[in-house]
């Protein structure tokens, strides 16, 4: 964490006023109204390859929420990319591009389209054609080597460049964003990692960018923006781009177009050998690019006296730092994407001085993270609106008629059915039987990387003070104390156990592990986790970090498979196999005993033992359904049940089913 | 073949089906927006118009809590009775009757695309999607059997012939019948009697929204293949239950669940063919419905002995009819040596499937594309003196597209016989059935007048010299020299040599043997087997979080760990080559920077490879009409040869050259 001591509270900054966030930004001829982007992103909202409804819906409420530039999601500038599925190709986005501009500058927003090209990180699956690549260095995950481009291709490709600029600016946006960071082709020409070519474009790897430049500021004229996104660090410090290189770079390509220098250069990072570095999870502290950024800008300012905007990337979430990043002179403008995701009306809450009723950003990337074949809708674990704005109703209007609402339960479904109650206009309590609000998210929370969690149920129990929910704990309710409007949301219990438990066996659940790492036994833990997922894999993390000998098991091939949706599997595995945890894939949990527990290897079918004090089931829960079927046929309450007590799962079931039995009172 | 079984119509119910060859019900992820579109109406009319005796549609969901993969069709929804219309009157043209399966996934499903609670029997988590599903209650089960109803009237406003209800291997029928994922108190759960309950209901209800018109099957599961659940005994008493109901036509089968033994559903080569036909065997004995047989039949020999033993009334070939919409009609004339043979090979038709990705075929480019064109005879004005150089999958693709337009095409290969790479990846026993593909199309070359010429090396000099109009370039790739390759091994002169050097014979590693697989496919298992088969001590190292990583998209994961274990054979994740020092290997785990080192007596090695390109730039510098495909443009998998040989082939004198050159 680069944020320095007493900026850590979101409220400081907007009560100090001359919040620097919200000073306008030249760029070029144009001004943006703040210094707060929303970056590019993949959404899934596309239909086919082109910019959807969904779409216009999803920038236009951030705009309306007072993002200062929006930069729209990237698309592919010829017909030899086709990254996933969903991927917008330039040639088919005039429209959409059209109506994002028109419906977001509407809202004072500037409008920049990002245009690139995968090169070797995309993928052949969905053009049926080989990838095209500087050189023929296969991507680290998808293994396919792609074609050493011809002269012939390179062109082509430059070409793309300028139609696609052409096409975008001609539709309304204000400009375009060169994609020279994650995912592209223009990075991966600028590197000696992926560009090993003898000929010209590797005699100078800037050669490609500098007349991809050249021909996107010829066609856009000087009056529309040109932005970069740029790989300042690739972490391959044997050939990779590194921050000792970039300020150079950076200062380089600043000032290089010979139709005039570009408006704004963001700092990024990330190669082929470190995707999920780029915009990764809660295990990397926010703000990893600060210092990067600070130098690369010094730099640029001085190449082009000033003229050059800088933007930094890099899991900023929380306004203070953003703010810190551009008094210190770290940067011009600051990327909070999944910030914006998470809340829609960041800029506008900062601007009214309510900064700390910004709904906090995770960092989970378990919805925001959606370059996965399933092709997920881009969402936010907090605000399940996101990304569906076409299709869900938004929260926050007014019943058309009072109710007096009970909540059982105060976990996210609970608290989030009594705030957009409460919003409404319901007249709401909550009775919550522990001591605390957040339910289980308090203890996942307690895992390593996963403390932001708690920030989202900390938001929601101050929202629902905020709103007038009546807020009670330590009180377990009867069904004899409930009439009326009732949403049970009490979450689930302990799950079944496949393995057989002799007697002396010690068997702890995950949440209790986590909750009170105290009270193990001392000595070596088995972890069960037959889900494959955050929880037993922090937990492991949590327990050697305690000087615990820890073992986790699990029928799949990798340990945490499941984590390869959020983009944590290879660092979490990393993570820990340098914490000394011992992982045993491939295995099936028979049975505990008092000296220890038995593995069957699924394939060979052999057995074997291992001597630990206790075992730790990470397993599926069940639902704590018994009050729900209780009311079911009491007559004076009409009850409805949300959350893990329908059946256990993640937090972001929990809000929306929340949400939606809030929604539901009319 | 006309005096066989095979050839005999059957009656199901009020449907007669005239022969036996089923192209039964299979994923295809051809949906957009739950609607089926026209390409499912391309796809199946081809297989109707190839001879198919029945074709029984892909799943249509019967319920908005059932969405467990994107491009799923939601039959629930009224707007599908268009589509279904365009599939059943493209199919009828070709007098083929058409059944549509209905389904709901059950817990066997997530929520994401949902966004409500998956249903299902009991609060027990799905082994692939792992999320724990709502257990229903009385309102809920009525719902889902009034929601079947719902779907079958959907289909027979659609035109269907039929409908079948997948009760077997992802299904909430099928997780009400198995004791795994049933564990109800009340009167859906316990006794055999009480678990089939829901499927009597259904069976009922569809029968009577349907009428008599339409024929009505149940396909059941006959051993799910998982601890706890469904076996033979049991899906016999099943069959029978519902012979009784007295409402239904036929019974279809399956063996597995396909969210934990899909591997056994839809087997790969490694498995033998007829693997499943215990299972109609024995219902076949206890009912006296027709009974459908299904599991990798890839020739109709094959299934003419099924039918003759009287294991089936009718078989399920489904990959084959992908591989070759004409399986049928090839096999009534006579000509089964036409027949493009399936691979088994799961690539392109079960290894998209789950990746969300259209289903198409390894070996024909036309799967997955028929709506689009792709694959016929166009009309070219002249007709080429074409030469291709490399008679691999790229080379003997580009040849047939290119004869199939009408050009003269003559094949040169260096080497004494055909096929490239994927002659030698069929060499290992286990795997043979890859060599299909040489086989299928050296003889689609030859019905098509291609001629070829082995042992040839073609120059520059010999392209000039045979005064030919196009050359189509399909040279392949060779193994490349990693940059910690000390000089004097380079080459495969020493103790390191490259995976095809062992599978051609050139070298015979004995004793410790350590293969590096950076590929992640079938190269470093497939030598490993082979090696530890002649009694070598075998260790796969791979820098990836496993070896053969690609290997679960075809299926073959998980007999790949069996094979491995009892064969004995070491696999080491997380670690790369770092240098050669003497006779060590000296290698990096790199999760922690660990050093690790080995002293194998031979390392073989499973790269990227480099592509054969020379030729080809030489000749476009001369100012040739050249194309290249294949692994001489990119070294990769034996599908992007097909697809690019049949590209440049059917590119040759047409306007659709810009598209193909590159």
């Amino acid at each position: 964490m680069v944020t320095p001591e007493g900026l850590g509270e979101s409220a400081e900054v907007s009560q100090s006023g001359g919040v620097k966030l919200l000073e306008p930004l030249n760029l070029g001829m144009l001004q943006a109204p703040n210094r707060i982007i929303f970056g590019p992103h993949e959404t899934n909202l596309g239909s086919g390859r082109s910019l959807s409804d969904a779409h216009v819906a999803y920038y236009q409420r951030r705009a309306a929420g007072g993002a200062g530039i929006i930069v729209t999601e990237e698309a592919s500038v010829h017909q030899s990319d086709w990254p996933y599925e969903r991927s917008p190709l330039a040639l088919q986005c005039a429209d959409g591009w059209e109506s994002i501009a028109s419906a977001c500058s509407a809202e004072g927003s500037l409008v920049l389209a990002a245009i690139g090209h995968a090169g070797g990180q995309g993928t052949s699956h969905w053009s049926q054609r080989e990838l095209w690549a500087p050189s023929r260095v296969p991507e680290v995950n998808s293994r396919e080597i792609p074609k050493w481009m011809e002269p012939e291709d390179i062109a082509q490709v430059i070409d793309g460049f300028a139609a696609a600029a052409l096409l975008a600016v001609q539709s309304g946006c204000d400009g375009v964003e060169i994609n020279a960071g994650q995912y592209s082709l223009v990075r991966q020409f600028l590197s000696g990692l992926t560009n090993q070519r003898s000929d010209q474009w590797g005699g100078d790897r800037r050669l490609f960018l500098t007349q991809v430049l050249t021909a996107v500021r010829s066609a856009i004229g000087p009056e529309k923006l040109l932005a970069v996104r740029l790989s300042c660090d690739e972490l391959a410090p044997w050939a990779g781009i590194t921050p000792e290189q970039a300020p150079e770079l950076a200062a380089e390509i600043a000032h290089e177009p010979q139709e005039g220098p570009i408006d704004l250069l963001t700092v990024v990072r990330g190669s082929i050998y470190s995707v999920s570095a780029t915009r990764p999870g809660g295990h990397t502290p926010p703000g990893f690019n600060l210092e990067l950024s600070r130098a690369v800008r010094e730099q640029v300012r001085l190449a082009t006296s000033n003229r050059v905007a800088v933007a930094v990337q890099g899991s900023i979430v929380d306004v203070a730092q953003a703010e810190w990043a551009l008094t210190d002179g770290i940067a011009d403008a600051v990327e909070m994407t999944r910030a914006q995701i998470s809340d829609a009306q960041l800029v506008s809450k900062l601007r009214s001085g309510t900064a700390a009723r910004i709904r906090p950003c995770t960092l989970s990337n378990q919805k925001s993270q959606v370059r996965d074949n399933r092709n997920p809708i881009v969402t936010a674990l907090g605000d399940p609106l996101s990304g569906y704005e076409t299709k869900d109703a938004p929260p926050e209007t007014a019943a058309a008629h009072r109710v007096e609402l009970t909540v059982v339960g105060g976990g996210p479904g609970g608290l989030e059915a009594a705030r957009v109650a409460a919003i409404r206009g319901h007249q709401v309590r909550l009775f919550e039987a522990s001591d605390s609000f957040g339910g289980m998210v308090r203890v996942a929370a307690k895992g390593p990387g996963w403390d932001r969690l708690a920030l989202l149920v900390d938001w929601l129990e101050a929202e629902c003070r905020i709103e007038g929910v009546e807020l009670i704990n330590n009180h377990r309710v009867t069904p004899g104390e409930l009439n009326g409007h009732v949403i049970v949301a009490v979450g689930g219990r302990e799950g079944l156990r496949a393995y057989e438990q002799q007697p002396g066996s010690v068997v702890r659940t995950a949440a209790e592990a986590l909750d009170d790492p105290e009270s193990l036994p001392q000595g070596a833990v088995l972890i069960w986790d037959p889900i494959g997922g955050p929880i037993g894999v922090a937990l492991a993390e949590l327990l050697a970090e305690r000087g615990v000998e820890v073992h986790i098991a699990t029928q799949d091939n990798i340990v945490g498979n499941e984590l390869a949706r959020s983009g944590d599997l290879a660092p979490a595995n990393a993570r820990l196999l340098q914490a000394g945890v011992h992982l045993h894939p491939r295995m099936l949990l028979r049975s505990v005993s008092a000296e220890g527990a038995t593995l069957e290897d699924r394939f060979s079918a052999q057995r074997q033992q291992l001597p630990v004090a206790v075992v730790i089931d990470a397993g599926h829960r069940l639902p704590n359904d018994a009050l729900g079927l209780e009311l079911a046929d009491v007559a004076r309450v009409q009850a409805s049940s949300v959350g893990d007590c329908v059946a256990p799962r993640t937090i972001y079931e929990a809000i929306l089913e929340g949400r939606r039995a809030a929604i539901a009172l009319g | 073949m006309s005096e066989q079984i095979i050839w005999t119509p059957l009656q199901l119910g009020p449907v007669t089906v005239r022969n036996r060859i089923v192209f039964s019900a299979h994923l295809t992820n051809y949906a957009q927006d739950g609607l089926p579109t026209e390409q499912h109406a391309a796809y199946y009319a081809e297989r109707a118009k190839g001879g198919a005796g029945l074709i029984i549609t892909e799943e249509h969901s019967t319920h908005r809590t059932d969405w467990p993969y994107e491009k799923l069709i939601h039959g629930f929804n009224r707007e599908v009775i268009p589509g279904y219309r365009r599939i059943t009157d493209a199919v009828h043209q070709h007098r083929v009757p058409i059944f549509a399966q209905i389904n709901h996934n059950g817990g066997q499903a997530s929520s994401m695309y949902s966004r409500l609670p998956v249903w299902a029997p009991s609060a027990v988590a799905d082994p692939l999607f792992r999320e724990v599903p709502k257990a229903v209650d009385a309102a809920e089960i009525a719902e889902i059997v009034a929601s079947y109803a719902l779907v079958a009237g959907h289909c027979v406003e659609g035109g269907f012939d039929g409908v079948e209800l997948q009760c077997s291997h992802s299904s909430i029928v099928r997780g009400f019948l198995s004791p795994a994922t049933n564990l109800r108190t009340d009167d859906y759960g316990g006794s055999l009697a009480n678990r089939a309950r829901i499927l009597i209901e259904i069976v009922a209800a569809v029968r009577a929204e349907i009428g008599s018109d339409l024929a009505l099957g149940v396909r059941l599961c006959g051993d799910e293949l998982i601890e706890g659940g469904t076996t033979i005994d049991e899906a016999v008493l099943v069959a029978k239950m519902v012979e009784a109901t007295g409402h239904v036509d036929y019974i279809n089968t399956s063996i597995g669940v396909a969210t934990s033994s899909l591997f056994m559903i839809e087997a790969s080569m490694h498995i033998p063919p007829g693997y499943a036909m215990f299972i109609p065997a024995a219902m076949r004995e206890a009912v006296d419905l027709p009974v459908v047989g299904v599991g990798r039949f890839k020739d109709p020999l094959q299934a003419e002995r099924a039918l003759s033993e009287g294991l089936c009334d009718l078989v399920g070939v489904v990959r084959g009819q992908i591989a070759d919409p004409d399986f049928v009609r090839k096999a009534k004339a006579g000509f089964t040596d036409d027949t493009r043979l399936c691979l088994s090979c799961n690539q392109e038709c079960v290894g998209r499937m789950g990746l969300n990705r259209w289903l198409g075929c390894i070996e024909n480019p036309r799967t997955g594309q028929e709506s689009l064109g792709v694959g016929l005879a166009q009309t070219v004005s002249i007709s080429r003196k074409v030469l291709v150089v490399g008679a691999g999958p790229a080379g003997m693709q580009a040849a047939i597209a290119a004869a199939r337009n009408g050009h003269r095409v003559t094949v040169c290969e260096q080497e004494s016989v055909a096929g490239g790479q994927v002659r030698l990846a069929a060499s290992v026993p286990n795997r043979a059935e890859f060599g299909d593909l040489v086989r299928n199309q050296l003889h689609e070359c030859g019905r098509l007048g291609v001629e070829f010429e082995y042992g040839v090396t073609v120059t520059a000099e010999e392209v000039s010299r045979r005064g030919v109009d196009t050359v189509i370039i399909a040279t392949g790739a060779r193994p490349s020299t990693p940059y910690w390759m000390p000089e004097d091994l380079a080459g495969g002169s020493g103790w390191i040599v490259d995976v095809r050097d062992v599978l051609s014979g050139r070298v015979h590693p004995e004793g410790n043997v350590v293969v590096i697989d950076e590929i992640g496919f079938h190269h470093a298992t497939s030598v490993a087997e082979l090696l530890a088969d002649r009694g070598c001590d075998v260790e796969i190292i791979t820098p990836g979080m496993v070896v053969g990583q690609d290997l679960g998209i075809t299926l073959d994961m998980e007999n790949w760990w069996i094979r491995a274990g009892f064969k004995g054979i070491v696999q080491t994740t997380n670690s790369g080559v770092m240098g050669i020092e003497g006779h060590t290997v000296q290698l990096q785990h790199h999760p922690t920077g660990t050093q690790i080192s080995r002293e194998p007596d031979w390392l073989v090695l499973a790269l990227p490879a480099d592509p054969v390109d020379e030729l080809y730039f030489e000749l476009k510098g001369l100012g040739v009409d050249v194309y290249r495909a294949g692994d001489a443009v990119a070294p990769r998998r034996a599908h992007s040869a097909v697809i690019e040989g049949e590209r440049v082939g059917a590119a040759v004198a047409s306007a659709d050259r810009v598209l193909a050159d590159r």
